[in-house]
């Protein structure tokens, strides 16, 4: 469904990214591990087009998408739960659900998608009419992901959506993206949280220094101590 | 009968303080959605003046007409600046956005002062107005001001009702937001630019009403100069703040007009900005989000 091909990208004069391949398959979850200032969160900005790819390739469904911006993949099916949710937070729940839907495909879906966010996060309807910024952490990473439900994907980009949880909500946090998956949505899932992740993923990356050292099925991640040793320190 | 005079010029300057929201509503919000400074803010009032004094002199159409004609130009100059020059300056340092709107400002004062010339020029439209007991209201003060308040309030409606008012705000509350929203960040920014200009127009259009025969091409550096106090006070980005924070400028300016008026020996026209001014520093050591900006 997804194929990033020796991306390259950075900030800048500053290259971080050195030639980044990985390939998602359509209804799994994969997921890119790796230490902090690895490159995770760059991966997931240049596949988006937050930032501009310096080289290299990024395919969707086959077609060339390298060069196509934010708002275009979203037409296509693509959406991203940012690294620290960026909400509207003046904004209420609902305003900011309601942004979700903004274009015109996500419209046509506008009820379905705010059935299923409400089934996953009771809590959200509860909190139809705060405001965002006034949420829990929580509730945020909730409404986070609800938000990119609202734009009716096929492939969900999450970065780190477990950051500054608590144990329980982290816990509760793995369990919507598996359900997501259920659903039959795509994730590409960046995560620090090693063992959780795993849990819930079928493939795996691990990302050092803006490189690609490991990619494999989990099981294969699992069973090598010498992968686990050297680039996620477990 | 001084009681009379500050009456007077206590309406006058809630008049003059409705355009003079108006006049600033652009200006903020451009910054709060692009975090552009237009230092050349100015001469695209002056341009609405031009319009509204050629308008009136070739075709004799009415100021309350020609906003129409000022929007459309407004948005298109907004829209040509945009593309050509605002848009590359996007991710480049402060400095660099400040001349460039600078720049702009002096190229269009320039090319205006070539087509029609340095003199100041004037209209009348003279169209009677209200009796009070203290003084004569004209019609054409009330207009602008009534104008003003139209406008401000349809934009109101249109941020808040419609998709792209909301996508505009989305934008200003986080741009990686709206962008994973599918908004196109770029297209927001060239119609916030071009809302803003033909904002600006607008108000040179309305200013005539209070000042119809002060018509120049430099006259706009004055205008400026106010609209970043009045936009200082409104707490920087907010449009909304802005035009409040107009009422309070017109306000002080009229009000303190009189009363220096009072002091022997004073001349209170050169006076009446010191003491705005004044109260502009005032009001930022006492509250640095200005006046009505949040915390
Ligand atoms: N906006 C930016 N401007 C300049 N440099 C940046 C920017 N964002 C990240 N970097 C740098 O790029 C490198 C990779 O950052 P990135 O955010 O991709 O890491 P990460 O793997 O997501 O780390 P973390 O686990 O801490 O989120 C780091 O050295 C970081 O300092
Ligand atoms: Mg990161």
């Amino acid at each position: 469904m997804l194929k990033v091909s020796k991306l390259e990208s950075g900030y800048g004069e500053m290259q971080v990214l050195w030639g980044v391949d990985l390939e998602v398959k359509e209804k799994s979850i994969t997921t890119v591990l790796g230490p902090n200032g690895a490159g995770k969160s760059t991966t997931l900005k240049a596949i988006f087009g937050i930032i501009s790819p310096w080289n290299g390739m990024v395919e969707y469904f086959g077609e060339d998408v390298t060069k196509t911006p934010p708002h275009k993949k979203v037409e296509m099916g693509i959406t991203m739960v940012p690294e620290g949710r960026h909400l509207f937070p003046n904004m209420t729940v609902e305003d900011n659900l309601l942004m979700g839907a903004y274009l015109s495909r996500a419209e046509e879906k506008f009820e379905d998608s705010l059935e299923l966010v409400y089934t996953l996060f009771p809590r959200l309807k509860e909190r139809e009419e705060q405001k965002a910024g006034t949420l829990s952490g929580g509730e945020q990473q909730m409404l986070a992901i609800g938000r990119a439900l609202m734009t009716s994907p096929n492939l969900i980009l999450m970065d780190e959506p477990s950051q500054g949880l608590a144990p329980k909500l982290v816990k509760e946090v793995f369990e919507t993206i598996y359900k997501l998956k259920e659903e039959g949505l795509t994730i590409l899932l960046v995560e620090q949280n090693v063992f959780s992740s795993l849990d819930i993923s079928d493939y795996a990356y691990v990302l050092h220094e803006g490189k690609i050292a490991f990619g494999g099925s989990v099981d294969e991640i699992k069973e090598s101590e010498d992968i686990k040793k050297a680039y996620l320190g477990v | 009968m001084i009681a009379e005079q500050l009456a007077a010029n206590i309406i006058y300057g809630l008049l003059l303080g409705g355009v003079y929201g108006l006049a600033t509503m652009g200006l903020s919000l451009i910054f709060g959605v692009l975090r552009v400074v237009n230092v050349g803010h100015g001469a695209f009032i002056m341009v609405g003046a031009f319009t509204a004094f050629w308008m009136f002199t070739l075709y004799s159409i009415p100021p309350l007409a020609s906003i129409v004609v000022a929007v459309i130009v407004g948005l298109a100059m907004g829209f040509v600046v945009f593309m050509t020059i605002i848009r590359r300056l996007l991710d480049a340092p402060e400095l660099s956005t400040l001349l460039a709107t600078f720049g702009i400002g002096v190229f269009i004062e320039e090319l205006s002062k070539f087509f029609w010339g340095p003199d100041y020029v004037g209209y009348s439209w003279d169209i009677g107005g209200i009796s009070l007991p203290f003084t004569e209201l004209p019609f054409t003060k009330l207009y602008a001001f009534g104008s003003s308040i139209v406008i401000a309030a349809l934009l109101y409606v249109w941020f808040s009702r419609t998709k792209l008012g909301k996508a505009i705000r989305a934008v200003v509350e986080d741009k990686e937001g709206a962008m994973v929203c599918g908004i196109n960040v770029n297209m927001v920014y060239a119609l916030s630019f071009a809302i803003g200009i033909a904002l600006t127009v607008t108000s040179g259009v309305l200013v005539t009403l209070f000042t119809p025969v002060g018509i120049n091409v430099y006259m706009g550096g004055d205008y400026t100069l106010k609209a970043f106090v009045i936009a200082v006070l409104g707490g920087l980005g907010s449009p909304w703040g802005a035009f409040y924070a107009g009422f309070i400028f017109g306000l002080l300016e009229n009000g303190s007009y009189t009363l220096l008026g009072l002091i022997p020996g004073v001349e209170p026209f050169g006076l009446t900005r010191f003491v705005s001014f004044t109260a502009l520093l005032l009001i930022l050591l006492l509250k640095p989000t200005g006046l009505l900006g949040g915390e």
